[in-house]
């Protein structure tokens, strides 16, 4: 069909001799028109673009702000609190909140009652172990300073046991 | 065929249009839309895509046109920004995708009838184009037919001066295999 293709000037020439399009490119007016609809549609585009901006850096800053917001204001301690210390009404506070707060606290002072249990296990177990190593002395030819080292430990430990006991049948009468 | 580069338009109605006077652009517009929606055609392929970078194209024509500054015929200064359009639509991947979803239709479009007074030669032809890849079809309509040599059509690719002459080469392989009688082509595949 055509027996010229393979020279390279051939397509050139066919090419060219191609027909302009079939179909007309619409009118002057018809340009205008849809020129005027992607103007409004890109304004469109534009704004949408710019409220989704604006939405998002809010969404941001408030995210941020839950994050790394400023810190808290100091509370009214929580009644009962600090025994020990005498409690100092926190500055600042409205004259309702001072109200409640000294509502909240002990009508009397509080009274404590530590356990002694623990103490006089270990003074037990402190004067069995002095009593063998005094046991043990005695079997032994040993320096008499070192029998009387022992000897006064003994007495001490048997001193303060005593006290802790006494204390405990004062606070056993007290109740 | 009218070539849109060769097209050339008086001085004195494109100082109106550029004056913002409707009817001399519309004159204009009259003049250069029927060879630059060709072009665009040959390039793209497709009637409804063309018709969008058709679009494109003239309302950048009108927006710049007091810019143009008479150095070339402004045919040539319109076939520059239609085909810039063009690249960009083919170098975007996601444009490209669109050509090739819609091949199809370019398909239909090249088996169309013809139109009256067309030589069978010429309909032979549209569809041998049709059957190129986009950019092998716009590398072989800048090169044959608007003259761009091969570092120019690099240049507007962003490629190299091979790439464009390999796709020349390819595409006029496929396109001499096109117009190849059917026997003979049974033949060199076998």
């Amino acid at each position: 069909m055509h027996p010229h293709l393979d020279r390279p000037a051939a397509w050139t020439g066919l090419l060219r001799q191609l027909p302009a399009e079939a179909a007309q490119p619409y009118s002057f007016d018809e340009f205008q028109r849809r020129a005027r609809q992607r103007t409004r549609a890109a304004r469109r585009l534009a704004g949408a673009t710019a409220l989704a901006a604006a939405l998002l850096l809010a969404l941001g800053v408030a995210a941020l702000s839950m994050r790394f917001g400023p810190p808290e204001p100091p509370r009214a301690a929580p009644a009962g609190a600090g025994r020990g210390a005498p409690v100092q009404p926190p500055a600042g506070v409205r004259p309702e909140a001072m109200e409640h707060w000294l509502a909240g606290l002990p009508s009397e002072p509080a009274v404590v009652r530590p356990g002694t249990y623990a103490a006089v296990l270990r003074l037990e177990d402190r004067l069995a172990q002095v009593d063998d190593v005094l046991s043990a002395a005695r079997l032994e030819p040993h320096p008499p300073e070192r029998l009387l080292d022992l000897q006064r430990e003994r007495t001490r430990l048997v001193g303060t046991l005593a006290q802790v006991r006494y204390a405990e049948t004062l606070a056993d009468d007290s109740l | 065929m009218a070539r849109l580069a060769e097209s050339v338009v008086p001085g004195e109605m494109l100082a109106r249009a550029c004056a913002g006077e409707q009817a001399a652009r519309a004159a204009i517009y009259t003049a250069l839309a029927p060879a630059t929606l060709t072009l665009i055609r040959r390039m793209v392929g497709q009637r409804s895509l063309a018709e969008d970078i058709f679009q494109d194209t003239m309302m950048i024509l009108f927006e710049r046109l007091p810019q143009f500054r008479g150095e070339a015929p402004l045919g040539a200064w319109l076939r520059q920004i239609a085909i810039n359009r063009c690249l960009m639509y083919l170098r975007s991947p996601w444009r490209r995708a669109r050509l090739c979803w819609e091949a199809v239709e370019a398909a239909a479009e090249a088996a169309a009838p013809p139109v009256a007074g067309c030589r069978a030669e010429s309909i032979d032809l549209e569809r041998a184009l049709a059957t190129l890849a986009p950019v092998a079809r716009a590398i072989v309509w800048m090169y044959e037919v608007e003259g761009y040599s091969h570092q120019e059509i690099a240049h507007e690719f962003g490629r190299s001066v091979s790439f464009s002459k390999s796709q020349l080469a390819r595409a006029h392989v496929r396109l001499r295999a096109w117009f190849e009688p059917e026997e003979r082509r049974s033949c060199t595949l076998t």
